[in-house]
This record gives C-alpha cells, sequence and structure tokens, in this order.
C-alpha cells in the first residue's frame, strides 16, 4: 500500500538516476505525481469518482521543462457539475495539493493548483470560465489564459483539453486584439547581453557574477513560441514538440530556424547545473566557471532569443 | 575706484564662504539619502555637531597651523584666532573674510572623511576624531600646499582643494573604512557583496545639487576677488566638468551593467566637480570637459574595485572624493594653460602645452605627500582611538537596531521604524512557534 511518504521515499532515492536528460527526468515526475493521483483517489471516502475527469498539469510540467524541483501547477477538468461532483472534486483537489507538496512539489504561490476553485471545474464551467477572461482580458485573465495554454493531461483524457484549447483558438481567430493582449503581457525582456557584447551578470547577492537562465534565456523562448502557438492553434504543450509543429508550417520555417537546437542546449545547460549544486536553484549559472567557447554559445542563444522574441512581437502586432 | 574693488572682493569671498558652508546641506541629504531609514537621524545630525567641533578647532589652532608663521612643515602662530583689523593692508581680504572662508574648507574636509564612518561608527568616536582631524591631519596639507609649505614653493598646483581637501578628507575616509569593516550584511560567506541601498535617492539627488550649487562658491570664490571676472571662468570650469562627469558616469553604468544606475550618475556629477577643483583655474573649458568625462567614468570603476576589495563605503567617498581627486590633481598637470601657470608665476604648463612631465611631476609628488600623510595619521590616530576607547563601532545590536536610537534615542523616522520594529517582533515570533 503507497502511501505519500513511501512516494516521497522512492522519488528521493531514484530521482539522480534519472538526470540523463530532459525527457527522462520529465517522464520521472509524471511517474511520481501519477502516483500521488493514485494515492488521493484512495485516500478519498468515496472509492470510485463519480464521473470521468482529467487532471491536468501546467506551467514547466505541462511544457515537460521541470527541473529538479518546482512548485505545483495543476487543475481538474471534470464531466459534469452536480452537488454531488462538486464536493468530491473540490476534496479530491485539496487532497492532491497536500499530497504533492508532502512529496516535494512546494504548494503553488500563485494558487494554480486543483484545490482552488477557479483551476477545478467541470468542462461546461470551464469553458464559460475561459470565455469570461478572453472577454476581461485583464492582466490577471491574461495569464490564465497562457497558463492553462500549457496544461496536458496526467490522468484521464487529453479530449476536455484539446476541446477547451480549441475554443481559446476560435475566439482569437475571431479577435485579432487577444493575441495582442497576450503579447503584451510577454513583451517584458530581462536583458541579459551589454551594450558592448558583455554577458550581464548579476551584480550584487549570493548569486553575484551569475546569469539568470530563466528570465534571460528560458522565457524569451517559451513565451514567443507559446504565443505562435496559441495563433495557429498548436496543441501541443512543449517548447520542443511546439517548435517542431511551427517548422512544418512553410511562414515559420525561417523564424524557427535555430530555435529547435538553441533550445535543447539551453535545457542541457540546465540539466548540468542540477548535477553540480544544491537542489535548490537550478536557474543561475555562473559566468566565471564556463569556457571561452561556452559563453560565445551562450551569447548566440540568448542573441538568437531575443531576437526570435521581437520578431514574434513584431509578426502579432 | 580701488576701494570698491576691495569691497567687491572681500563680498564675493564672502558669498564664497556662505556658499561652501551651505555645501554641507548637501552632504547632510547626500548622506542620509544614501543610507538606511534607520541611520537618517543620526547620520544628519552628526554633521552640524561636526562642523560645530571643526569650527572651534579650526578657530583654536587649525588656521595657526595652517597660515600661521612656521617651517615648511607647520605654521606656529595666530592661534584662536582674532584679527581684529577690518580692511586688509594693501587692499587685500580681510582676515575674518579669510578666516571665514577658510574655515569653511577645513569643515567640508571633515565631512568628506565622515563619509567613511558611515551607519556603524560610535558617536563618540565622532567627537574625538572631529577634534584630531581638525587639527593635526588636515591643517598640515593645507599648509604644505596653501599655506607656504613645501609643497607651495615646489609650485603645486591645487586652485580650490582637490588634493587639500577631497583626497585629504578621502584618506582619512579610508583609514576609517580600513578599520571599521564592512557594515553587517554587506558581504555574503561566499565572498559576493550585498547592495544596502540607501533609503531615498530624492534627498540623494537634492543632496547633489546643493553640492554643485556650493561648488559656484568653493571655486569660484577660490580666485580670492572679483578682478577681470576671472570668477566667472572658473565657474564656466567648473559647471561644464560637473556636467561632463554626470553624463559620463550614467552612460558607463548604462554599459557596464545595461542599466542607468541613478545613484552612479549622481557620483558621476560628484566626481566631475571634485575633478575640476584642482584645475578649474588653469585649464581651458574644453579641457574641463575631458576632465569631467573621465573623473565621471572613473569613478564607475573604482566604486567597483573599492567593493571588490571589501571595502564597504556606504557613500562612495573613497571614489569620489579619493580616486578623483587623484585625477583632478594630476589633470592640471597635463592641461594647465600656460596663461594660467608659468605666466602668472604659478607652477608650470601642462604635458600638452610643451610644459613637459615637470607640472604633472610636481602634482604627483604632492599626491602622493598628502595623500600619505593624512592616510597614516589619520590610521594611526584612529588606531590609538580603537585601543583607548574600546573599539570604534558600535556593538551588533546597535548597528541592527539603527544609530538614531542606539547613539540618540530617537528615530529620523519615528513613525516607519515603529512600524518595521512591529513587523520585525512578529516575524521573530513566527519563527519561534513555527
Amino acid at each position: 500500500m503507497e502511501t505519500y511518504e513511501s512516494i516521497k521515499e522512492w522519488k528521493n532515492s531514484n530521482l539522480s538516476s534519472f538526470l540523463i536528460n530532459n525527457v527522462s527526468l520529465n517522464t520521472f515526475h509524471d511517474q511520481v505525481m501519477q502516483k500521488v493521483l493514485e494515492v488521493a483517489k484512495g485516500n478519498m471516502k468515496q472509492k470510485r469518482s463519480p464521473c470521468k475527469f482529467t487532471w491536468f498539469i501546467t506551467g514547466s510540467g505541462g511544457r515537460f521543462e521541470q527541473a529538479l524541483i518546482s512548485d505545483q501547477d495543476h487543475g481538474i477538468i471534470y464531466e459534469q457539475s452536480s452537488k454531488e461532483n462538486d464536493l468530491y472534486f473540490k476534496q479530491l483537489g485539496e487532497e492532491l495539493s497536500y499530497g504533492m507538496d508532502t512529496v516535494g512539489y512546494p504548494y503553488c504561490n500563485g494558487n494554480i493548483m486543483s484545490s482552488n476553485p477557479i483551476w477545478c471545474k467541470s468542462v461546461t464551467d470551464w469553458e464559460l470560465q475561459l470565455r469570461k477572461w478572453m472577454g476581461e482580458e485583464s492582466w490577471e485573465s491574461i495569464r490564465y489564459l497562457q497558463i492553462f495554454y500549457d496544461a496536458r493531461a496526467l490522468y484521464g483524457s487529453e479530449d476536455y483539453i484539446k476541446q477547451l484549447k480549441a475554443a481559446i483558438y476560435h475566439y482569437q481567430n475571431d479577435n485579432p486584439t487577444l493575441l495582442m493582449r497576450f503579447m503584451e503581457n510577454v513583451k517584458h525582456l530581462k536583458n541579459a547581453i551589454g551594450p558592448m557584447g558583455q554577458l550581464l551578470a548579476e551584480q550584487h547577492g549570493s548569486y553575484q557574477g551569475h546569469i539568470n537562465l530563466k528570465y534571460t534565456a528560458f522565457l524569451p523562448y517559451v513565451n514567443s513560441i507559446r504565443l505562435l502557438s496559441i495563433k495557429e492553434g498548436i496543441c501541443a504543450t512543449s517548447t520542443l514538440e511546439r517548435i517542431i509543429e511551427l517548422q512544418e508550417k512553410e511562414e515559420y520555417k525561417e523564424l524557427m530556424k535555430y530555435s529547435y537546437e538553441n533550445f535543447m542546449t539551453l535545457m542541457n545547460y540546465r540539466l548540468s547545473l542540477f548535477k553540480v549544486k544544491e537542489y535548490d536553484d537550478t536557474h543561475y549559472l555562473n559566468v566565471k566557471t564556463l569556457t571561452k567557447e561556452q559563453r560565445k554559445e551562450l551569447k548566440r542563444i540568448l542573441k538568437y532569443g531575443k531576437k526570435l522574441h521581437d520578431e514574434v512581437i513584431e509578426l502579432v502586432s | 575706484m580701488e576701494a570698491v574693488q576691495v569691497l567687491m572682493d572681500n563680498l564675493w569671498v564672502a558669498i564664497g564662504a556662505i556658499l561652501v558652508f551651505f555645501m554641507l546641506g548637501g552632504f547632510i541629504l547626500l548622506e542620509a539619502g544614501s543610507t538606511r531609514m534607520k541611520n537618517a537621524g543620526h547620520v544628519a545630525g552628526k554633521t552640524i555637531f561636526t562642523a560645530g567641533l571643526g569650527t572651534l578647532v579650526f578657530w583654536a589652532v587649525g588656521y595657526g597651523f595652517i597660515y600661521g608663521d612656521g617651517n615648511a612643515f607647520i605654521g606656529l602662530s595666530n592661534f584662536f584666532y582674532g584679527d581684529t583689523t577690518t580692511a586688509a593692508e594693501a587692499g587685500g581680504l580681510t582676515p575674518a573674510v579669510d578666516f571665514s572662508f577658510q574655515a569653511m574648507f577645513a569643515i567640508v574636509a571633515l565631512t568628506i572623511a565622515f563619509g567613511g564612518f558611515a551607519e556603524r561608527a560610535k558617536l563618540s568616536v565622532y567627537v574625538i576624531f572631529a577634534i584630531l582631524f581638525s587639527a593635526l591631519v588636515y591643517p598640515v596639507v593645507a599648509h604644505w600646499i596653501w599655506g607656504g609649505g613645501w609643497l607651495a614653493e615646489h609650485g603645486k598646483q591645487d586652485f580650490a582643494g582637490s588634493t587639500v581637501v577631497h583626497l585629504t578628507g578621502a584618506m582619512a575616509a579610508l583609514a576609517a573604512t580600513m578599520i571599521l569593516k564592512p557594515r553587517i550584511g554587506k558581504y555574503n560567506r561566499d565572498g559576493s557583496s550585498n547592495v544596502l541601498a540607501g533609503h531615498n535617492q530624492v534627498y540623494t539627488t537634492l543632496g547633489v545639487l546643493i553640492l554643485w550649487v556650493g561648488w559656484f562658491g568653493f571655486n569660484g570664490a577660490s580666485t580670492f576677488g572679483v578682478a577681470d571676472g576671472f570668477l566667472g571662468y572658473v565657474i564656466l570650469n567648473t559647471q561644464l566638468a560637473a556636467a561632463a562627469g554626470a553624463v559620463a558616469a550614467m552612460f558607463t553604468a548604462w554599459v557596464k551593467t545595461g542599466k542607468a544606475d541613478v545613484p552612479t550618475t549622481l557620483n558621476g556629477a560628484l566626481a566631475g566637480l571634485v575633478a575640476i577643483t584642482a584645475s578649474c583655474g588653469f585649464v581651458a573649458p574644453w579641457a574641463a570637459v575631458i576632465i569631467g568625462l573621465v573623473g565621471g567614468v572613473m569613478v564607475v570603476f573604482s566604486m567597483q574595485l573599492f567593493e571588490k576589495q571589501k571595502i564597504d563605503d556606504p557613500i562612495a567617498a573613497l571614489s569620489v572624493h579619493g580616486t578623483v581627486g587623484i585625477w583632478g590633481t594630476l589633470s592640471n598637470g597635463l592641461f594647465a594653460l600656460p596663461a594660467l601657470s608659468t605666466d602668472i608665476g604659478w607652477g608650470q604648463a601642462g604635458l600638452f602645452y610643451g610644459g613637459g612631465f615637470e607640472q604633472l611631476g610636481v602634482q604627483a609628488l604632492g599626491v602622493v605627500a598628502s595623500g600619505a600623510y593624512a592616510f597614516v595619521v589619520a590610521f594611526i590616530l584612529l588606531k590609538i582611538m580603537d585601543k583607548v576607547m574600546g573599539g570604534l563601532r558600535v556593538t551588533e545590536e546597535e548597528e541592527i537596531m539603527g544609530l538614531d536610537i542606539s547613539e540618540h534615542g530617537s528615530y529620523g523616522y519615528p513613525e516607519q521604524m515603529a512600524l518595521e520594529e512591529a513587523k520585525l517582533t512578529t516575524a521573530a515570533t513566527k519563527e519561534k512557534f513555527s
């Protein structure tokens, strides 16, 4: 009989052997979280779920780009709303968030968790909520929509997610301002290349001399590729898969040329960081430890990321 | 006509004295803005009483050590200054006007020195060191260069005091910073540093502007008269260098870090002012622009260098007044115009005007001798104080709670600090019970 504690133990003793590459690490995370769901379901008073449902993860987990440790981002879509169903999934959501935290995925600061009613709804209510968000176009609702767009099913059918993403795709097709709002939301870029072409490392603090890969390198790629995916109705969630699908379209061939290779290299950099560093932060790369060639490569990737980001923004505005 | 000129000379230098004294207002805002809220009242208030102490010491012995009859090393008359002559002999300044103007410079040098003490020295240290610095450090250097001492005889050019005031102050600040050690929380165990950001950039900015205006008196009235309207030329050079320094520092910060940092820009303006202080009466306006630009670039790198050396300089006094003070003094050796040096018998023209390396050598000698004297004497005095007074620094608890409350018993920002305290207590309680 599994418990959260036994999953945690299993996770901690096996994690290191999955650090071979990003796919193997994320497949492992998926397995751990699926185990959490089984235990959570078992902990419910009502042993069988009252209707069909999909449990999805989003954020970096949704994109299949999770680092060693990241906080939990997930939600539930269920078949039908009823008093009984709403109560069951509310309790399951709470149990899941607790379980995930116990196993080592800390609570999400932004409260993007199945325990939050906003992220746990019947498919009909989900569609209503998405429409409300799309109509509102507030800073928060635009954020939520982008987060939802990175969702993929961990349990249950992918169909609900596809259906809901299709609704977003059609809405933005009819209302081009929505894409503009998505664009404005991710327009800011933390610059990592100085006017003289030098790497701009942190000036102070315990990461002095480090580059924050998350903000300077990953986000330009992740955000601009997501933007194009929404525009083209691409359902894939991982940035690499999205790039492949975009490459198949003639108009993005040139733009996507080096994206796959660059993003892959970034993931490998980060993977190499896990091995040397403590678990706490795997986004800070110490510039001093890089060889001359690596520095050159990093600069190229950062510059390309900025170019990609700028061109995509140009494209949708 | 001559009588009018004498009156105007006296009036202009008296106005200069007032402007220089008003620079203390600039220092108060600059220092308070650049330090943390819990020390604001202390940092501001101590400037007033050290100005008081400095004045009394200067009256008792300082002026005499500088301008009294003595030898190449020190003056030894005119103590407890009390010359009652109203009109100066042969149409110069009245002794009292001259005395007042000189006193303000001594106070400014003292205020610069205290920059290196910020946020961690005991109040009693300020009291004792104000007396010792005003009697034993500043007057000696001032005598060497301005009071007819051995460097003056060499033809050293320091129009308004890049060396005498700024470098001397900065050297004492350096000694203090080294003995006091960095503030709590400035450096991490792995050697990286943290920003202990000042609490009010607007104060700091206004402080710089006031200093800038005051500098027109500092440099402009160092003409000691209004003849030929030369004061306008000096003010022009001063303005150009400050402008160039601000622009250069902002640009340098942007190129280096990608952000046009405000405190750095402000230090750039001050760097331009410090740099031109020695040369404002000797160089052409285009040279003033270059001198300011170089100062502005230099101050950015100097601040970084000190930080890397683990020398914690909260208000960048070492870089602004020290590093750039040296550059300002040396710049004469490069840019001094023959018409404003050789032709009037004040040293030689600079390297770029066919003066060769002679003046540059004289300037360098002045920097080394004055800098070394100020540093060594200040260091020894502070070391002795350290032993006798049981340490220069407040206790760790006092430093954490802030010098407003530990040294003076009340906060500069009572409402805000009460709030902060409440937050701290809650956090501590939470930690205990969670």
